[in-house]
């Protein structure tokens, strides 16, 4: 992750670019007081007055705790209405909700609960879970701290991300989402500052479908984004 | 003892820079861990390497045990099964030697626990001892290992007023925790990749416990490790087996240990010998507790691994199991459910016959059965390993440290 001057072949706009911090994050999943749900109407009302946090971590947080990648199901909500209620529709309409798209967690918390009154009102019966297969609310604590390790320009981007933990992939490209100005990841911030594969490497990075990625997808879609833009031929 | 680095080839140097780190906002602090065995059972498995890896990474750890008779592992034996479900009815001369004997074991352990910054006292074993540390100054967080999501009233109704005592508590799963009024926190336990019981074998150290053990290399072999206890089911697995040689001459090896702290081990191992007699297919094998390389080759050996519980806390033979590659049929019940993924890694079942027809549908598949090995392997790679485990209680252990919000910066 040191800098080589000679291959730097992006060209620095006028404004003189910080090296890119590198950070990492674990996380610790704590059950919040909400009661859990045994069927969808108490589902409903536990998702009108859960914490913000539990929304966050039911949608968002799933791709760093430790669990499998559901190929199917990216939030929580979706897989519990299809593995526990069996509400193959429900799933479905709650799989489809791009948490990203709102500008804040009250705005994606309306919009779960519209798809769950628009089901309650359809259906004629309340779909039930087996009392083993309740809805559990919970929410995390993300420990945030410095590596000390420093990005000096987009050549090295490609072989800094192929050493990044987990940790670190999730803070800089989902959990930015929720504190940078625009809603984006943070090298996408970082690489406004530079012109030539800089600009090239942010198209790139709008267009990746994250959401639908496990972590380690989304380290090898960025490694080889990276080595095809701005690389130098050094990819690991 | 190994140091942390060895396992760099495995996680990644990034990984254990991240374990340092984290470490690094603990300096100072004092920790001690409390369980009922040194050995025997998946806590005293954790409890070994967590310990030495804590003081690696620079945190004062120490791992302290409680000593008791006969009587005292009867009773804790009994708010195991009744925790786990089981109908027990608690007697008051039962928990007069319980207390009584924590009372012996806090008079030795009083000091250090009364000193340390967190103590973590494991399952219920122990938990009197913070009755009787009425000077303590830290904090002091009860580890729950098993299910725990439906017990026995009569013990739960004794249990709950010295639980709620602790100032937070951790479970395996959501639905083993219980209303209390604390934090509770979610950590999955793990395993050891570099572990006798884990670590790579050489052919010629499988093909020894093949020959000791009479197994026949041409015909599948379905193993399911675990301790003779009713809730691993091993007559379940012994009456799936049977549904399963019906169509196919499959071996069935079920091996396991007594632990220190389980008097009841002995009567269902008789049990399952009684039921496995007669049939050379089946190998009833009582191994001692350090036996772990011969359970290592034993499920390497292994076409498919059996876990067929009716109540487990996590299940660590599981994830050994799909360390090894090897695809799990498992009880459709507690850590089982977050590591067997149906068509992934394994299957879920709920009975013998479920356990046979997913049998014979593997034993026809070959190339699921490797599929779900190199995911299974992956999938504990990333989840299950203790870097992972240690990193949590980290995580928890800063966040005790300096309280819970929902983000921390924590120094470098």
């Amino acid at each position: 992750m040191t800098r080589n001057r000679e291959n730097n072949r992006s060209r620095r706009s006028k404004v003189e670019v910080t090296p890119f911090q590198i950070m990492d994050c674990a996380l610790i999943v704590r059950i919040t007081d909400q009661l859990p749900a045994l069927n969808l109407r108490e589902f409903r009302e536990r998702v009108a007055d859960c914490p913000f946090d539990s929304i966050y971590h039911h949608f968002c947080e799933t791709v760093i705790r430790p669990s499998f990648d559901d190929p199917e199901f990216h939030n929580d909500f979706a897989r519990w209405a299809r593995r526990a209620l069996h509400d193959h529709v429900l799933a479905e309409r709650l799989e489809i909700i791009n948490p990203y798209e709102f500008a804040d967690l009250e705005e994606l918390r309306k919009v779960v609960l519209d798809i769950l009154d628009d089901r309650l009102s359809e259906i004629h019966f309340i779909p039930w879970a087996l009392h083993n297969r309740q809805f559990f609310f919970h929410s995390a604590t993300t420990v945030i701290f410095d590596t000390s390790l420093t990005i000096d320009s987009p050549e090295h981007l490609c072989t800094a991300i192929s050493q990044m933990t987990t940790g670190s992939l999730y803070y800089h490209f989902w959990e930015a989402r929720r504190r940078t100005p625009e809603h984006t990841d943070d090298f996408t911030e970082w690489l406004r500052g530079w012109d030539g594969e800089g600009a090239r490497m942010i198209k790139a990075l709008s267009k990746i479908d994250f959401y639908y990625m496990s972590l380690r997808e989304l380290q090898r879609t960025l490694v080889e984004l990276s080595d095809k833009i701005c690389g130098n031929g050094a990819r690991p | 003892m190994r140091s942390l680095r060895e396992y760099e080839k495995i996680v990644g140097t990034a990984v254990l820079n991240q374990l340092e780190q984290l470490a690094g906002n603990l300096t100072g602090l004092k920790v001690v861990h409390v369980n009922s065995t040194k050995s025997g059972g998946g806590v005293a498995e954790i409890l070994a390497w967590m310990i030495p890896f804590m003081q690696e990474l620079g945190i004062e750890t120490a791992w302290e045990v409680i000593k008791g008779d006969g009587t005292f592992f009867n009773v804790t034996k009994t708010f195991h099964n009744g925790l786990q479900g089981q109908p027990v009815n608690l007697l008051p001369s039962q928990i007069k030697a319980y207390e009584q004997t924590s009372a012996e074991n806090a008079e030795r352990l009083r000091p250090i626990l009364e000193a340390a910054d967190m103590v973590f006292v494991h399952d219920p074993q122990p938990a009197f001892l913070l009755r009787l540390c009425p000077n303590r100054q830290g904090t002091w967080i009860w580890r729950c290992h098993i299910d725990a999501s439906h017990p026995s009233r009569s013990v739960w109704k004794y249990l709950r007023p010295l639980l709620e005592g602790y100032d937070a508590s951790i479970f395996s799963m959501a639905e083993f925790s219980k209303s209390l009024p604390h934090p509770q926190f979610l950590i999955a336990p793990s395993i050891d990749p570099l572990s006798e019981k884990n670590i790579e074998l050489k052919q010629r150290e499988k093909n020894e416990i093949r020959n000791r053990f009479s197994l026949d290399p041409k015909r599948p072999i379905l193993t399911q490790i675990s301790r003779y206890d009713r809730f691993k089911d091993p007559l379940g697995v012994i009456e799936g087996y049977r549904l399963i040689r019906k169509f196919t001459p499959v071996q069935l090896v079920l091996a396991g240990g007594g632990a220190d702290d389980d008097p009841e081990g002995a009567e269902v191992l008789r049990q399952v010998e009684e039921a496995a007699a007669g049939d050379p297919d089946i190998h009833v094998l009582s191994l001692p507790a350090d036996a772990h390389l011969t359970i290592n080759a034993l499920q390497r050996l292994s076409d498919i691994i059996i876990q067929k519980s009716t109540r487990e806390g996590f299940g660590l033979t599981v994830t050994e199991g799909l360390w090894k590659g090897k695809p799990v049929i498992g009880g459709d019940v507690g850590g089982i459910r977050l590591q067997v993924i149906n068509y992934h890694t394994g299957f879920l079942v709920n009975s013998p016959e479920g356990m046979s027809q997913r049998v014979r549908y593997l034993l026809n598949h070959q190339n699921m059965m490797q599929i779900m090995g190199i995911k299974g392997r992956e999938f504990v790679r990333e989840n299950f390993l203790l870097t992972r485990h240690l990193r949590e209680y980290l995580t928890l252990m800063v966040g005790l440290r300096r309280g819970f919000t929902d983000r921390l910066i924590a120094a470098a």
